[in-house]
């Protein structure tokens, strides 16, 4: 399993992505957003643990929940960009 | 006392609004403020509300706005819609939370639709008054009179002819289906505190648009713009919120779903007609007539603001004068009398109508 971040325009998108995931089984939890990843100040994130993003993503696109972009955390912390069009 | 003034404000809450009011103010800080487990709390308890909204009046949450009440919704409906100089076309029913900003904005009203309980002339008129309208703005229930508006098919003309239109539910929201993907509106807002049984300071604006702010200031989200988030809810909640009303709000709306909103209204149809028969038998002016929500009007043989004190003695509360709606008035033509106006809610009794209806006999009645 892998942690992912997604971040969101708004913490109502980020609750309605919570709310919607948890409720498809998927383990995530809502967190601010470090000031790094948000280039325009403050914001929410989901954390995930996942094997892959694909199934999140692609059940946030198709309740029309905007994502503004993914990362991966990996094994030694570090978070790199994904990329989640899956379109 | 025996509480008759539902259309002011919903003054008997279910006891689950006050309980989480009270929890909300000692488990929430700030929503959208934090990371920490007290605005995380507080911004759950946001989202729940929305989240209930959308699930009672047929919307996405981000979709639903969260105000201080219904004036302000409205004001920030009719800004987003209307523009100076624009013709827009109002019912003969209308609130001064419709009129002022109206005339604020320098709109160019007319006033569509005149007589109480008429659907007909409503519609009649108010399809005329289209013909090269920017936008319209109408209530739902006339919050002196209890005249249901057919409002469906207003907003079925509106949608014809491609005129925006924003509704005004303050009398509606809780006890009629209020179906905001099924009628097209632009905005359509509603106070919390009336029948969706919260607390006074909340409101419910439901957008289809992302609309123009009234207010601006933090969101807790993107703080490097200079503008306002181009996205809903957010842009249009500058500030803190009412975290408390909005918790209490919450169980009001759980409320509604628990008991359902057809079963309040068949309840209180019953109370009206009760009320009514009674009220006509007493000699009273009554203005009840077809397609008429729990709110009746009537006119006694005396000054209506005495006979509402007089009643007041008597351990009845109900509400006299002009209720902030002139135009209703006007179009009654009670505007130099005003009314004595009777608005029962969810939980009153036949028993309680029958106690005021011992005490308005003692009311001289109307002048034949």
């Amino acid at each position: 399993m892998r942690y992912y971040f997604i971040t969101f325009r708004s913490v109502t998108y980020a609750q309605q992505g919570e709310r919607l995931l948890k409720g498809s089984g998927f383990r995530c939890a809502l967190q601010r957003t470090p000031r790094w990843m948000e280039e325009q100040g403050c914001g929410y994130a989901l954390k995930i643990r996942a094997a892959g993003i694909e199934p999140a993503a692609a059940m946030l696109a198709e309740r029309q929940i905007p994502i503004r972009k993914v990362y991966l955390q990996k094994p030694d912390g570090q978070l790199e960009e994904v990329p989640h069009d899956l379109s | 006392m025996i509480y008759l003034d539902y259309g002011a404000t919903s003054f008997h809450k279910p006891p689950a609004v006050y309980r989480a009011a009270e929890k909300a103010m000692h488990c929430c800080a700030n929503p959208g403020r934090g990371g920490y487990g007290a605005a995380m709390e507080a911004a759950k308890t946001v989202f729940d509300c929305r989240a209930a909204a959308a699930e009672l009046f047929s919307c996405e949450s981000d979709q639903v706005v969260l105000t201080a009440s219904c004036t302000h919704g409205l004001n920030i409906a009719i800004r987003s819609v209307v523009k100076p100089g624009d013709t827009v076309v109002i019912s003969g029913f209308e609130h001064n939370a419709v009129t002022r900003p109206l005339y604020a904005l320098g709109a160019d009203i007319r006033v569509a639709g005149r007589k109480l309980f008429d659907w007909d002339d409503t519609l009649t008129e108010f399809e005329r008054a289209l013909k090269g309208a920017d936008a319209a703005v109408f209530t739902h229930v006339s919050n002196v009179f209890g005249y249901i508006l057919p409002v469906g098919e207003m907003a079925a003309l509106c949608r014809q002819r491609g005129v925006p239109f924003i509704l005004d539910a303050a009398q509606s929201a809780g006890t009629l289906p209020v179906d905001f993907s099924a009628l097209g509106a632009e905005f359509i807002a509603m106070p919390g505190h009336k029948g969706l049984l919260g607390l006074p300071g909340t409101g419910l604006l439901l957008c289809s648009q992302p609309g123009k702010p009234l207010l601006f200031g933090g969101t807790g989200t993107q703080s490097i713009r200079k503008e306002m988030p181009e996205q809903l809810p957010e842009r249009l909640e500058a500030g803190t919120m009412n975290v408390p009303g909005i918790a209490g709000l919450t169980q009001g709306l759980k409320c509604l779903k628990r008991i359902g909103t057809d079963t309040i209204f068949r309840q209180e149809q019953q109370i009206l007609g009760h009320c009514v028969r009674g009220l006509v038998g007493q000699g009273f002016r009554v203005f009840a007539g077809a397609h008429q929500a729990a709110t009746v009007s009537f006119l006694p043989g005396m000054d209506c603001e005495e006979a509402a004190e007089n009643l007041a003695k008597r351990g009845i509360a109900v509400r006299a004068g002009l209720h902030c709606a002139p135009l209703a008035h006007e179009s009654a033509g009670t505007l130099e009398t005003g009314t004595l106006r009777v608005s029962p809610g969810y939980d009153t009794t036949l028993g309680q109508i029958d106690v005021f209806l011992r005490a308005s006999a003692k009311l001289p009645p109307f002048p034949s």
